[in-house]
């Protein structure tokens, strides 16, 4: 069967006055179809630039990525029609109401005038914005945007869905409400990459997860395998949290990140 | 060409809906056309200075207003807009040829130039302006105007899509000033000095405006009217090739 998403030796450098910076260094993935996949890292760490190569945003350096079996780089368009992308800033028309967003997006994915309409109504249904439907974004909340910002990921029906910490600067309320609305679409078939940076949200939403630093994998199995493997190699008499999985991978220490906490202040 | 018109039309909501930033765009080359009229229009009486071609100094002064009105590229600040907001992101992610993202703003542009050209020309008829070429000739100096629009803008969007700053594309935006001053702005080319001639030659807008002049001095002048639109056509397809290979390559 082939996987949604497939990156092998996957590298991004950018190039600076100050030299080349290698943000990702040979990143292999292979995302099975239907899954929920977490992609989380600390700041920095290669996340969203490797999401951008997986969605056509930025080109690759070296390295291929296979989205839904197509070669992102070879056939940009084609990959295109086959995923729906929510970026970490939601991408949104202030100026437009959320209605004729979707319409617009519906269109812009190849359907006629009436079928974007319908689309865009089915969607604004999906996540519960009809009554905002025809006010400008701009007065959206961002618990509405977001959602807003899944419906226009969702208008052409793709086959994978990347979503870039859909959930940052959320209160809680509106976090769930994100939450449910990428199990449902994950139940109707579309397979999710989601980079976060909530370890608890990877927890409740992830099949299976990675974790990039310094532009490498460092860890990638299901939450539960994780934990176990914590558990197993520093012995410990308890069940380890996904976070301490996280600092553990990343070697970062609650002590360092105070500590690098406290240079800012100074 | 149906996803250009798609965006398109989102460019002229776009517009409708901050009616704020036409304010500006009217007001600021009407001042010019009054402050300069008001200067040197007695220098220039209509009764015995030949280029006025028998109409006032104003008719003189109003291609420069009507240039400075389509030199604002208010596209590319929308368009840092959609960077800075992580739309243009979301347009880059769809199935859509990246001319139509281009031409898209583009097109938007050059509608609401039209209908800014057609106010001034509009609003200036009563003050003893006419139109020497006649209904065509007005349509004409329209479309020349809009076009001159759309190539500004697109090099403005080119500023956008290099620094991805409002700051930077605003200052870049400037860049019309000497363009606008470096040409035959106060009295034909012949009567300028040496120097002024030099470098009214060099500079494209200097067609444009002598092209719009004689739509409005001149009867059907082609010498005149066929390298103004010669250099529109050239200078946007430029652009146009320019910020779709920006786009193809922004990361």
């Amino acid at each position: 069967m082939t996987a949604a998403v497939e990156a092998q030796r996957l590298v991004k450098h950018f190039g600076g006055r100050g030299g080349t910076v290698e943000a990702v260094r040979g990143v292999d993935l292979s995302v099975s179809k239907g899954e929920v996949f977490g992609f989380l890292g600390p700041n920095g760490a290669g996340k969203s630039t490797t999401v951008k190569m997986l969605t056509t945003l930025m080109s690759i350096t070296s390295g291929t990525a296979l989205v839904a079996g197509v070669d992102v780089a070879a056939d940009p368009d084609a990959a295109r029609r086959r995923i729906g992308v929510a970026l970490q800033e939601a991408g949104l028309d202030p100026r437009q109401t959320g209605r004729e967003l979707l319409v617009l997006q519906a269109r812009l994915f190849g359907s006629p005038r009436g079928e974007a309409a319908d689309r865009a109504q089915s969607l604004l249904e999906l996540v519960d914005l009809v009554e905002a439907a025809d006010r400008r974004i701009k007065g959206y909340s961002g618990g509405m945007k977001r959602r807003l910002d899944l419906a226009s990921a969702l208008v052409h029906e793709p086959e994978v869905l990347f979503l870039d910490e859909p959930t940052t600067g959320l209160d809680p309320a509106s976090r769930l409400t994100v939450w449910d609305e990428v199990r449902r679409i994950n139940r109707r078939g579309t397979t999710v990459f989601l980079t976060t940076q909530y370890l608890e949200e990877a927890d409740a939403l992830c099949d299976r997860l990675a974790i990039i630093d310094g532009g490498v994998i460092v860890r990638e199995g299901t939450p539960s395998e994780l934990k176990s493997q914590l558990r197993e190699r520093q012995g410990l008499a308890y069940g380890p949290t996904l976070d301490e999985v996280f600092l553990d991978a990343t070697g970062r220490t609650r002590e360092r990140i105070e500590g690098e906490v406290q240079e800012v202040h100074a | 060409m149906s996803d250009t018109w798609v965006l398109g039309q989102r460019g002229l909501r776009e517009t409708l809906r901050t009616p704020d930033s036409l304010i500006p765009t009217l007001f600021i080359p009407v001042f010019f056309l009054v402050v300069n009229v008001g200067q040197a229009g007695k220098i220039f009486p209509s009764g015995t200075t030949p280029f006025l071609e028998g109409q006032n100094y104003a008719a003189f002064q109003l291609p420069s207003s009507l240039l400075l009105a389509a030199s604002f590229g208010t596209a590319a600040l929308y368009l840092v807009e959609d960077i800075e907001g992580g739309y243009f992101d979301k347009l880059r992610a769809a199935p859509v040829s990246r001319t139509s993202i281009v031409l898209g703003r583009l097109v938007a542009e050059g509608a609401k130039n039209l209908a800014i050209t057609a106010v001034m020309v509009l609003l200036a008829l009563p003050f003893g302006i006419s139109i020497a070429t006649g209904p065509l000739g007005f349509v004409l100096l329209l479309l020349l105007t809009a076009g001159w629009a759309v190539v500004f803008a697109g090099f403005m969007q080119l500023i956008a899509l290099k620094t991805r700053s409002a700051a930077a594309t605003n200052a870049g935006g400037l860049v019309f000033f000497p363009l606008l001053f470096l040409t035959p702005n106060f009295v034909p080319r012949d009567l300028l000095t040496r120097p002024m001639e030099i470098a009214a030659t060099f500079n494209p807008v200097t067609y444009i405006m002598e092209a719009m002049r004689s739509f409005i001095l001149e009867d059907w002048t082609w010498s005149r009217l066929g390298p103004g639109f010669a250099v529109v056509a050239v200078l946007g397809v430029v652009m146009v090739v320019l910020n779709v290979r920006m786009i193809r390559t922004y990361d």
